[in-house]
């Protein structure tokens, strides 16, 4: 009986120990008043020696290590500010930091991903940026199409961009060879005629899957690629059963009834299948160019295959913010935004991690490619990718899509059923996230 | 935790006869010597309590209010709005009903499949074990080692082998001859053949422990007897061991129902909920709703209907069984 106790207020167990969390450090000191930070032009800060903290969500890859040889460097070039950096899991920030902020205990810095950005800044617990960012000479042209309003909520900035991973087509150069495909698809026809002829050479080129990190992105580019979009422009109503939408996910499920993809794949199970030499192409976001398994495999990055009439493709984006916290030192929130551009201008390196970096400058800059070569089709695609909807609580609303794709292709419901279904209960959702975050 | 209590009450469960039979100390003794041997019980019995009450009692009595607010972690002030919270559970259209009741039933299923299973391999296996045979112990520690992996562990392994395409398990299928791609962790039925199996072979170590030490608890002048009696295994099995076992069985079946209405690893790794959400349990469900989605008033008040449903189905186990060992010790 105790253990169900147990278990079934963890919620509540939970809640208590937010409560007192808050409560301990609501206790703590509360220099000076709430308010933006200013930067003393060219974003360079020269107010007193202050020491500000960073939460950032890099535990894996070749960040742990990249991240303190950046923040080393930096802090020796500044003599003025120390930067400590507070690394944890992005789950873990999530739960953490809206209560941290609203105690006065949260990070001067921190970095997002994009679609969380208007839950914070809808709970107030974001810095209105728009001056930090005038004061670093930052305008939406610095960044790749699309991404810099993605921090735009409400008609106020609160964000800058940090990078961005777009969706890209893997090939298994092998495999593609053994179909007897010698270039690698860019339209439907192409795409599709490969398809066919690994076919005919006993080879499922493509394995789709109903879940997060392919199934999901593959949709939204060929959603976006058929002229559709996943909420209408105010994100009040999910659109994703459109047309555009319906023929999207007929197209995915059409692949395992064509014979072209197997049914039933599990989660991953297309990544792995590809490095297995089972398959050719795998459509993954560029964080996959990382993965020590392609090593001695003769495989590729390409753009995403148009399907549709209009060149799409899924993309995510992290951005910078400045946390609202209670009784906010100005000066620290100054160091913050020299520290952030510091970043954004030295970040070539963070290419290291799979992840593009959000500044044109660096982008641009040749030695970057010929660094990570496998990086240039991904940066091509940049001028037609989208990024995350601006709207607080989405992601709820977006698990749908998933749910959705998942039903269509294991065959329980037809792709307009199936999303016809996702959107009747995401309205649902749109709607309590209005009542839930105001609008 | 987990362990202790477990211990503590199998303890209790293979032995209450003891104190029961003992020399009746407390009747020997005046009022004041008895509140006095109260008070010493209570103060060895305060510092469990002492945290029990912050960490069990106190949090459950504050989801209760949760339940019954509009909490919000982004407001200051909660309000009050009473049951509106559960009336959303039971009207159908609401938000949450659907999901819920589909989650509420996922759970119904896999208690239903899990539970007889994790109840009858384990007492076989533990029957096994207490034969006097070769390597007891070496199989004991084998059978139990699936239990110590973290979920995490076993999610990551099992996925490897159930996986569609290119799983040990179909691989093994193609090799008898069986050429089907199984979907083990995407379709149903298999998803549920998966879970519970996976579920079945990660924690059946643990019945199985203490079946044993309910076996050895039962004294073997029993079987001598029932052998003299010209019972055979199968026999004494049913009217020695069975019987022997009543406390331990009862135990064994209120831990494990409670344990399987609260899974949540094994199909959030495997299966992901799916296919669809078919497979979403009803843990799954309240924690993605109140850690993830921030709903957590609906979410509180979904933990008290399933802690209501829970509570139920214990007390009706133990109805049933504590019945039937009063019958047992009457004849």
């Amino acid at each position: 009986m105790r253990k169900s106790w147990t278990r079934g207020i963890g919620a509540g167990l939970a809640a208590v120990v937010a409560l007192a969390l808050a409560a301990c450090s609501g206790s703590g000191s509360g220099s000076g008043g709430g308010g933006g930070g200013a930067v003393t032009g060219n974003g360079e800060y020269a107010g007193p020696k202050v020491e500000i903290t960073f939460w950032h969500g890099w535990t894996g890859g070749a960040a742990p290590t990249l991240v303190p040889q950046l923040i080393d460097k930096f802090n020796s070039e500044h003599d003025n500010i120390v930067v400590k950096a507070v690394p944890q899991e992005w789950a873990d920030i999530a739960s953490k930091l809206p209560l941290a902020i609203k105690a006065g205990k949260g990070p001067d810095v921190a970095v997002l991903h994009g679609d969380d950005l208007a839950t914070y800044a809808a709970q107030r617990l974001l810095l209105q940026a728009d001056d930090i960012v005038k004061a670093l000479g930052y305008t939406a042209d610095d960044f790749p199409p699309g991404v810099y309003d993605k921090g735009n909520y409400q008609d106020a900035q609160y964000a800058v961009p940090w990078s961005v991973t777009p969706l890209g087509l893997y090939v298994n150069k092998e495999v593609m060879a053994k179909g007897g495909v010698k270039d690698i698809p860019t339209d439907k026809a192409s795409y599709e005629a490969a398809l066919k002829s690994l076919k005919d050479a006993g080879v499922k080129g493509e394995w789709v899957d109903g879940y997060v990190f392919t199934g999901t992105f593959e949709f939204q580019s060929l959603l976006w690629q058929f002229g559709g979009d996943l909420y209408n422009e105010d994100v009040t109503e999910a659109t994703f059963n459109s047309d555009a939408g319906v023929q999207a996910l007929t197209w995915m499920r059409s692949l395992i009834d064509d014979g072209y993809s197997p049914a039933n794949v599990a989660q991953d199970g297309n990544i792995k299948a590809l490095l297995a030499g089972d398959t050719a192409f795998n459509w993954n976001g560029v964080w996959q160019t990382t993965n020590t398994a392609f090593d001695g495999l003769d495989w590729a990055a390409a753009p995403v295959p148009q399907i549709g009439p209009e060149k799409a493709v899924w993309s995510s984006s992290t951005h910078w913010v400045f946390p609202a916290n209670k009784g906010q030192d100005e000066n620290k929130t100054a160091a913050a935004a020299t520290f952030v551009k510091w970043m954004n201008d030295n970040s070539a390196g963070w290419a290291e991690t799979g992840e593009l970096p959000g500044a044109n400058s660096v982008r641009d800059d040749p030695a970057l490619v010929e660094k990570y070569p496998n990086l240039a089709p991904f940066m091509e695609e940049l001028e037609y990718a989208h990024y995350e909807t601006v709207s607080p609580g989405i992601n709820e609303a977006n698990a749908l899509v998933t749910t959705a794709i998942n039903e269509a292709l294991t065959g329980k419901k037809t792709p307009k059923a199936a999303l016809d279904d996702a959107k009747a209960k995401a309205d649902q959702i749109l709607e309590q996230n209005r009542a839930k975050y105001g609008d | 935790m987990r362990s202790t209590v477990t211990d503590s009450i199998a303890t209790a469960a293979v032995a209450p006869r003891q104190t029961a039979g003992g020399r009746g100390a407390s009747r020997a003794g005046g009022p004041a010597r008895r509140r006095r041997r109260t008070l010493t019980a209570y103060l060895f019995l305060a510092p469990f309590l002492v945290l029990f009450t912050t960490f069990v009692l106190a949090p459950a009595v504050y989801g209760l209010w949760i339940s019954l607010t509009d909490w919000s972690p982004f407001r200051d002030v909660q309000s009050f709005i009473g049951f509106s919270n559960y009336a959303d559970l039971f009207r159908s259209g609401s938000t949450t009903h659907d999901d819920f009741w589909q989650s509420m039933g996922a759970t119904g299923i896999f208690v239903v499949a899990s539970v007889p299973l994790l109840v009858v391999v384990p007492l076989l296996v533990a029957v096994l074990l207490n034969q006097r045979i070769r390597a007891a112990t070496t199989f004991r520690t084998i059978f139990f080692a699936p239990y110590v992996l973290g979920v995490a562990v076993v999610g990551l392994v099992w996925g490897y082998v159930l996986d569609t395409q290119s799983g040990i398990l179909n691989h093994l299928l193609h090799v008898v001859g069986i050429q089907a791609d199984v979907p083990w962790t995407v379709d149903t039925p298999w998803v549920w053949v998966s879970l519970v199996g996976v579920t079945v072979w990660w924690t059946a170590g643990l019945n199985t422990v203490i079946f044993l030490a309910g076996l050895k608890g039962i004294n073997t002048e029993l079987y001598e007897a029932a052998a003299l009696d010209g019972a055979g295994a199968i026999r004494s099995f049913f009217s020695v061991t069975l019987p022997g076992l009543r406390p331990v069985m009862l135990f064994i079946t209120t831990t494990t129902v409670l344990a399987s209405a609260n899974m949540f690893g094994q199909s959030y790794l495997l299966t992901v909920g799916g296919p669809g959400n078919a497979t979403r349990t009803a843990i799954m469900y309240i924690a993605d709703q109140g850690l993830s989605q921030n709903n957590m008033a609906p979410a509180a008040a979904m933990s008290y209907v399933l802690f209501a449903f829970l509570a139920v189905v214990s007390i009706v186990n133990f109805r049933l069984q504590r019945e039937r060992v009063e019958k047992g010790s009457a004849r």
